[in-house]
């Protein structure tokens, strides 16, 4: 039964080599002979003759080894690659297909096609005639005793040559490989300077096994080659023979170079050095393998190589600074790992999911009031929360990443133009969700554009005004209670207020007789159309496409306002919540709904009983603050006998009070979108599922507060109107 | 399989049969995602009243509407029997599944093509381009409801926008 396993192996293992063999074959046919290909179809035949001599198929062996004696003449190029030979090698490799393919069936001992296995025996004779007698001849020759030590060559010993050590193991020969063999083939790849045999494991002529090899060699060797080169010479005894390579002296000193400037932090000293070319990945893992069979504590892996003489002591103290080098660089380098996007949303659905459910086992302990498993799901939601933070800053992104392209377009726009701009970027490192940047790209391109074509003036009106001659242009961005804001400021000539609200007057967009703040005549260069011909684009400020910019805001929950003095310059403020996924909720109730208020934008919570609350408008410790009852603006249902409270929420500069029923507390929500169905709802951003199931609406809390604050402008409108404010009605 | 391939490739087709407002309507089964109990949903402010609210689907928000308001037959009552048909009628992945919400669910019936037959101009108040067909079911008729036209996404945005135009505080 593991005989007919391992014959499946065999056959396996043999069918892909064949593969292997028929590929480089090809190879060579379409690209010329590479010493790569050739190797690769020598090792082939050489491992499937291996394979079936374990198994005693004899017929494959005894062809195979036929075929990969002419091709051993081929890697050391006594014999041309061409043409016939070519082909030849195909059809041996098809006829070794074939004898696979008897093993597969059982019949190893039948030979598949006499005929043409003699035809093909004949032709691969006949290449090796000359040559297979003079195999013979050194192979008789090697074991043979030898009482002194041989110098073959007279020539003196120069420090530039690679010195080899070789110990090749007793059974090399039985193992079918002739030691000679790879001397030739080195020979192939430089000159072999100066050889010494070592005879000394020679036994006494009783002792003698004419099939073992007692021989071995010093050999210094110059070559162009590098070291993995010369260990691939030795690939086929490395695993049993003791291959020991000494680099030149002149190497040394390349080593030593070439760890010092290896560009990526290092890793392990191993590594190290086999990326210097100093060791080689194959000579590695032996002194790994012997590392740890030391007794502990094991001996580093720097002395072990000196020791077994494979690196020189001076290479192995320069990879260890460098290793040391590496260690300090990594503590203060940021390392990164590349994750799909899609990898990072799933992840961020999934705690999604877990504040859900953990939520829900929140709501259970508490109904419970088992103070046991109170304290547990505390312990839980605690972990939830932290999880759910650090989900969420893998999606943080700095802002950057935005900014970096626009030294270039500043330098292009300011040509262009022949101003003189200087672009002055800080708070690069504030991080926002990935998300939102791609989305901030655009509308913050706008901007930068208009800033510098229609803020910044030329260079010669910027003298007369006593302004420095080049302009300055300002990326700025920063955190501020739980929104990321970014501002593009110039030092240009500002807005003119007075040529928007006459526009905005003639647009029917503004009243002749409404009094408007600066902020509210600057918002209108965001409605759509404010900008085309004839506009006050050519006098003084922006309005190309700023309806867009702003709508790309809101469309990320953000909002963008404009600050301008006159002859200073203007600022454009953008507003962005930090994400869009997750967020610390506040729980209100109005009758039987809940709503969910971001809790970041909420300041406080106030009993509305004893305040004075006409025309929607409270006096909160001196104040006055426009609020709005959520059961007005929703239609909900009237109640009776409520102690209403008002939920004090700010978002950028703006208050406003928002009265409810019943304060619940807080919750993490997390965020879900409701959809186009949805999308001209005002007044709720989203939703979010309670830990009951239950879903709950989101208030969108800038809407909220823009309606109560406009609310309160036309009240204040009104009460100016008629002087006296404390009587007039809001309707 | 989409909706459109079983459409086509089976001379049979099922229908699920349900009660509404005392009348049978039928929707494909293709079409038909899940049914689930009706346990409460959560209304949205401002909203036409056949968008009945949304509700949480193991995890996503999905909107409830009420046919019958639809068809201009008053609100949908809840009773014991009252479920939310959950459909899906896009092809595409990204359109989000709608709840329906019926007085009953009935049986998933078989039909043969030659057995719908044609609808007239209206049938009993509802608008022709709403419905599919009429199933011809032993004793009875069995309105095969269109419900891509009857819950056109844009009609039903038109219109919820339409219903939360600006609306200012009243003091």
């Amino acid at each position: 039964m593991d005989m007919d396993m391992a014959r499946d192996a065999l056959v396996q293992e043999a069918r892909e080599l064949l593969a292997a063999m028929e590929n480089a074959l090809l190879e060579i046919e379409a690209e010329g002979a590479s010493p790569e290909a050739i190797n690769a179809i020598f090792r082939a035949a050489h491992t499937i003759k291996g394979s079936a001599g374990l198994f005693a198929f004899d017929r494959i062996v005894s062809f195979t080894h036929i075929a990969e004696s002419m091709l051993d003449r081929v890697r050391n190029g006594t014999l041309p690659l061409d043409q016939p030979l070519m082909a030849l090698l195909l059809e041996c490799s098809d006829y070794i297909a074939e004898l696979v393919d008897a093993i597969e069936a059982r019949r190893e001992d039948i030979e598949p096609d006499p005929e043409r296995r003699a035809r093909l025996e004949d032709a691969l004779n006949a290449l090796l005639g000359e040559p297979k007698a003079q195999v013979a001849t050194v192979r008789q020759a090697a074991p043979e005793p030898a009482g002194q030590v041989e110098v073959e060559s007279g020539e003196s010993v120069s420090s530039d040559n690679w010195h080899l050590s070789l110990r090749f193991s007793q059974d090399v020969l039985r193992h079918g490989m002739d030691p000679m063999s790879f001397l030739r083939y080195l020979g192939t790849l430089g000159r072999i300077v100066h050889i010494v045999t070592l005879p000394d494991a020679m036994p006494a002529a009783d002792e003698f096994d004419a099939e073992s090899c007692y021989l071995g060699f010093e050999i210094d060797f110059a070559s162009e080659v590098d070291r993995q080169t010369i260990e691939g010479v030795f690939e086929f005894v490395r695993e049993d023979s003791d291959i020991r390579i000494l680099p030149p002296h002149g190497k040394v000193a390349e080593y030593i170079s070439l760890i010092g400037a290896l560009p990526e932090p290092a890793g392990r000293l191993g590594e190290i050095l086999v990326k210097g070319g100093a060791l080689t990945s194959g000579e590695l893992e032996t002194v790994l393998a012997r590392q740890a069979a030391e007794p502990v504590p094991a001996k580093p892996i720097g002395t072990l190589l000196v020791e077994q003489e494979m690196v020189p002591q001076a290479v192995v103290a320069a990879a260890l600074t460098k290793q040391k080098q590496g260690e300090e660089k990594r503590a203060q380098e940021q390392k990164f790992i590349k994750v799909e996007v899609n990898k990072l949303d799933a992840l961020i659905d999934l705690v999604g999911e877990l504040v859900i459910a953990g939520a829900a086992t929140n709501l259970l302990a508490r109904k419970q009031k088992d103070p046991q498993f109170e304290e547990v799901s505390q312990a839980l939601s605690t972990l939830v929360e932290q999880i759910r933070d650090a989900a969420l800053t893998l999606r943080m992104v700095p802002i950057g990443e935005v900014f970096q392209r626009f030294p270039r377009v500043v330098r292009d726009i300011s040509r262009e133009l022949g101003k003189e701009i200087q672009l002055v970027v800080t708070g690069a490192d504030t991080e926002l969700d990935k998300s939102m940047v791609e989305k901030l790209s655009d509308p913050l391109m706008h901007i930068v554009r208009n800033a510098m074509d229609h803020g910044i003036e030329s260079t010669a009106a910027r003298v007369d005004a006593g302004k420095p001659a080049g302009g300055t242009l300002r990326l700025n961005a920063y955190h501020e209670s739980g929104s990321i804001v970014i501002e593009v400021s110039d030092d240009g000539k500002g807005l003119d207020r007075e040529r928007i609200l006459k526009k905005g007057i003639e647009r029917g967009l503004v009243q002749p007789d409404q009094i408007l703040s600066d902020s509210e005549v600057f918002r209108l260069i965001f409605e759509a159309g404010f900008s085309t011909a004839e506009t006050v684009t050519n006098l003084s400020g922006r309005g190309v496409g700023m309806d867009v910019v702003k709508k790309n805001i809101e469309s990320l929950r953000g909002e963008v306002e404009i600050l301008s003095r006159a002859g200073q310059g203007t600022t454009v403020r953008i507003r962005l919540p930090l994400t869009l996924a997750i967020i610390d909720g506040f729980q209100v109730m109005v009758g039987e709904s809940t709503f969910v208020i971001p809790l970041e934008l909420v300041i406080e919570c106030v009993d509305v009983g004893g305040h004075d609350t006409r025309h929607n408008i409270v006096k909160l410790r001196g104040e006055p603050l426009p609020f709005l009852r959520l059961r007005e603006l929703f239609d909900l249902p009237p109640a009776d006998g409520v102690r209403e409270s008002l939920v004090v929420v700010q978002y950028g500069q703006h208050r406003a009070g928002v009265v409810v029923d019943r304060l619940m507390g807080e919750f993490q929500a997390v965020i879900k979108p409701l959809g186009q169905l949805f999308n001209q709802v005002r007044g709720i951003s989203g939703s979010t599922i309670l830990g009951d199931g239950r879903v709950a609406l989101i208030l969108d809390v800038p809407n909220l507060i823009q309606r109560a604050s406009r609310a309160q402008a036309a009240l204040a409108w009104h009460g100016q109107a008629t002087t006296t404010p404390e009587q007039t009605g809001g309707n | 399989m989409t909706y459109a391939s079983l459409d086509q490739s089976a001379t049979t087709r099922q229908y699920l049969s349900f009660s509404l407002t005392g009348e049978q309507f039928a929707l494909p089964v293709a079409q038909v995602r899940e049914i689930i109990e009706f346990t409460g949903l959560t209304e949205i402010p401002l909203l036409p009243e056949f968008l009945r609210g949304v509700l949480n689907l193991r995890g996503a928000v999905v909107p409830v509407v009420d046919l019958a308001v639809r068809f201009g037959r008053g609100r949908t009552g809840i009773a014991r029997r009252t479920c939310v048909v959950i459909v899906e009628l896009a092809d595409s992945e990204d359109m989000p599944p709608l709840g329906v919400l019926v007085d009953a669910v009935n049986e998933v019936l078989t039909v043969e093509p030659s057995e719908i037959e044609p609808a007239p101009a209206l049938v009993g108040g509802i608008r022709a381009e709403f419905v599919e067909g009429l199933i011809r079911a032993e004793t009875r008729f069995v309105i095969a409801l269109d419900l891509r036209q009857t819950l056109s996404l844009d009609d039903l945005a038109a219109l919820a926008g339409l219903a939360s135009a600006p609306r200012e505080t009243q003091p």
